[in-house]
């Protein structure tokens, strides 16, 4: 890995939900350091309530944390960096009253692209995401699946170098997400993004990251981050190799008493704060 | 076996077009009120429709009918502009605040429910028999449900379509504009529908109230008449009016409404 | 919490201090700034009358004949609406044909048809009882043939493969389904025809509580007209209330 400024450098961040005393006080994150390297993949896994979206939000600017801070690019981090950084989320974020193109158009308008260029960036990015014939469908024709291509469209169009991505494929079954995974790993390999990828899934992790960095149960801290040495595009067999299969064993390993810790927190606390 | 055969394909085209069936009834209720009307009450009280429709024109060659008429459409269509105008603007003001909203929704909620009609009479004397009164009624009846309504679409936006507009860059007024706004317009245009509806029980009531002028004039003048024909022909074409108005709110609720389904 | 809370506090504390100001508006209008009294009587005076009225028992009458009507026209229009909705929501064909019959009548204000019914039946309680019938009968019917047609069929389906006789099913299963729906349609029911009760006697009645209120209006007697609106918004509201704790009693069971 070249020795380049890292693009986001996280610093000492903690977060709490409400106040000490109050019924739904939540201490998302504690003291959460990491770097993401320019044009690297990493992703982010623990188990639920971990805090991994919270840190992806303070990453984006779109929350404040109680403490530390976040830097993107050598600037600090104070609200949404819309010209560097692009989100996909998991819910359905397109806007229904829109089609397609007009959603991917709109996220320029706000991003304050020319009118003249919009129509030629939508065009690219559903290219690219394998959308063009749909592109004056509404969101509700969409399945799914195609439903978070879009999504995923609208962010390339932004033309951001970072991409944020909170479990994109985590409302989609199984087979989808194989065919979407692998999709994102030949256009990663195309546009060297850095991309920040918050997952649930291990077999996810261990196909798109560059590195995995493995949450404690809450209050979340990185335990450790995993290296995948393994060239981008990512080939389908890559799924089936003893590597793979070794450094999910790895991932399951570190994971698997966090995962008990969150279960017994959420039966003990009741109601758990979505992170 | 052919009066068989016949009776039963008779029957399932009734049960094939349900439609059919109510036009059917509604032929069926006519017939009971000329029956009734024409041979079974006083044709003091009652008339047939045959007859009413006939003296249709009796109706409009009556001094002051066209007239009133005439005056009664423009109070409704202006009643209803100013009621959507209006509730446009306060449901905006008031949904898009959290504590504008918190303070002052149940207030609005208080007024929808109370019965306004208890107000009629101090309505007219504060503005007085002519138009300005009937249209003001109008708007105090349609404009609570346009306000409910907005209030509620600009409310039950998905959070993650603002936090999405806001990773974006979008600014305060394109998220309005853009997110907000197209949001809110179905929502809008079914408190349209029952504004439309308030407006007309506005007006009409007001216009039945004052007696010296307007519409209610001439059903007041029917009435101690005992003309029920030419009561029934003017209550008609006013019926007739509130049909095609409401008919029209519903078509550009449609129109407009299209990505909700 | 906390939060919550202080947002709450503040809210109420405008809307407290909107309605005083309004009264406080009101108060400064009809004494100080020259509203012509019979435009705007003085607050005052509408709650010397209001009391007046109450401690006098004047309102008696007047409220007899109203609740009287109330009373005639929704025990008519609950008993034919529950009947008829009943009838009709047992064959799913006459559903489907009568159902947008009924629906459709909401396009027009019933009230408009005041004048045939005071024509028919003269200027007295009749008239009103007719009129608020017939308006308040299509949120009964409409509700019961809803709230009676969409019973799932599954639990219909249960009981008579347990030999429900006909009175057990309709007292077991479809009454109890039922009366969610049912039971918000007698409450529409309530409230439409306690409006058109009064709004009737306000355009062509002889007495009534609507009457009332007109004949102080013809009268000038602003203070006292004033006072009688108090009191019929506060009949109103009462009554709505009573009858949705009922509606809402009725749903918890």
């Amino acid at each position: 890995m070249a020795a380049s400024e890292a693009a986001i450098k996280v610093r000492g961040v903690f977060h709490r939900f409400g106040e000490e005393g109050d019924q739904r006080f939540v201490r998302a994150l504690a003291d959460t350091s990491l770097e993401v390297a320019e044009g690297e993949l990493l992703c982010l896994i623990g188990p639920s309530g971990c805090g991994k979206s919270t840190l992806l939000n303070i990453i984006g600017g779109l929350m404040e944390p109680s403490a530390g801070g976040v830097e993107v690019r050598g600037q600090s981090v104070r609200g949404p960096l819309p010209r560097d950084i692009a989100f996909v989320f998991q819910e359905n974020s397109l806007f229904p009253w829109n089609t397609v193109v007009e959603n991917i158009e709109l996220g320029m308008t706000f991003q304050g692209v020319a009118k003249s260029e919009r129509a030629a960036r939508a065009a690219e990015a559903l290219e690219a995401v394998g959308l063009k014939e749909f592109a004056h469908h509404y969101p509700a024709q969409l399945s799914g699946g195609m439903r978070q291509r879009a999504a995923l469209a609208r962010a390339l169009s932004l033309k951001t170098p970072i991409l944020l991505m909170d479990e994109p494929f985590g409302a989609l079954d199984e087979q989808t997400r194989m065919i979407l995974g692998e999709d994102l790993s030949v256009l990663l390999a195309r546009t060297r993004k850095t991309i920040v990828f918050v997952t649930h899934s291990l077999g996810e992790a261990v196909f798109l990251a560059d590195r995995v960095a493995v949450f404690s149960a809450r209050p979340g801290s990185i335990k450790q981050v995993i290296a995948v040495d393994e060239p981008h595009p990512r080939r389908p067999e890559f799924v089936t190799s003893a590597k793979f299969t070794s450094l999910r064993n790895q991932l399951y390993g570190l994971l698997h008493d966090e995962i008990r810790k969150a279960v017994h927190q959420s039966t003990a606390l009741g109601a758990s704060r979505p992170v | 076996m052919v009066a068989a055969s016949n009776r039963r394909s008779t029957l399932g085209t009734l049960v094939r077009r349900p439609w059919l069936a109510r036009l059917l009834v509604i032929a069926a209720l006519f017939v009971l009120w000329e029956v009734v009307a024409r041979w079974l009450v006083d044709p003091l009280f009652l008339s047939p429709p045959s007859r009413v429709i006939a003296s249709l024109d009796t109706v409009f060659t009556t001094r002051g009918v066209p007239a009133a008429l005439q005056l009664t459409l423009f109070e409704l269509m202006i009643a209803f502009a100013l009621a959507v105008a209006l509730g446009l603007v306060l449901g905006l003001a008031i949904g898009l605040q959290p504590l504008v909203r918190r303070s002052f929704f149940p207030i609005v909620l208080l007024l929808y429910g109370m019965p306004q009609v208890t107000i009629l009479p101090l309505f007219i004397l504060f503005f007085g028999i002519g138009a300005a009164s009937k249209i003001a009624f109008g708007v105090t009846h349609g404009v609570f449900p346009i306000i409910v309504t907005v209030v509620a679409g600009v409310q039950n936006l998905k959070p993650i379509l603002l936090t999405s507009a806001r990773s974006m860059g979008a600014s305060r007024w394109q998220i309005f504009r853009y997110v907000i706004f197209p949001h809110m317009v179905p929502s809008f245009f079914a408190g349209m529908r029952l504004g439309m509806s308030g407006v007309l029980l506005g007006v009409l009531l007001a216009e039945l109230y004052v007696s010296i002028a307007g519409i209610g004039y001439f059903t007041t003048l029917f009435t101690q008449n005992f003309d029920p024909t030419k009561l029934l022909g003017l209550i008609g074409v006013l019926a007739a009016m509130a049909i095609a108005l409401n008919a029209l709110v519903r078509r550009a609720e449609i129109h407009f409404a299209r990505w909700r389904s | 919490m906390q939060r919550h809370d202080r947002g709450t506090a503040v809210s109420r504390l405008i809307q407290a201090g909107f309605l005083v100001g309004l009264v406080l508006i009101w108060y400064l209008a009809a004494t100080r700034w020259g509203v012509n009294r019979l435009l705007l009587p003085n607050p005052v005076a509408v709650y010397s009358d209001l009391l007046d009225i109450l401690l006098s028992g004047e309102f008696v009458e007047d409220l007899q004949t109203t609740l009287g009507e109330l009373a005639a026209a929704f025990a008519i229009s609950a008993t034919g609406g529950l009947a008829l909705g009943y009838l009709i929501s047992r064959s799913r064909y006459w559903i489907d044909v009568l159902e947008p019959l009924f629906a459709a009548v909401y396009a027009i204000p019933i009230i408009l048809f005041l004048p045939l019914f005071v024509l028919f039946f003269g200027l007295g309680p009749a008239s009103k009882i007719a009129l608020g019938a017939t308006i308040s009968f299509f949120p009964i019917v409409i509700n019961t043939i809803a709230g009676f047609g969409h019973v799932d069929r599954l639990l219909v389906t249960a009981a008579r493969s347990m030999g429900a006789s006909d009175y057990h099913l309709f007292r077991y299963v479809l009454l109890p389904a039922a009366s969610p729906v049912i039971l918000t349609g007698l409450r529409m029911g309530f409230t439409t025809a306690l409006l058109s009760i009064i709004g009737s006697e306000t355009l062509a009645s002889l007495a009534g509580l609507g009457h009332r209120i007109v004949h102080l209006a013809e009268a000038m007697e602003m203070a006292r007209m004033f006072a009688y609106i108090v009191f019929v918004i506060a009949i109103a509201v009462t009554l709505n209330a009573i009858v949705s704790a009922l509606e809402a009693r009725g749903k918890r069971n």
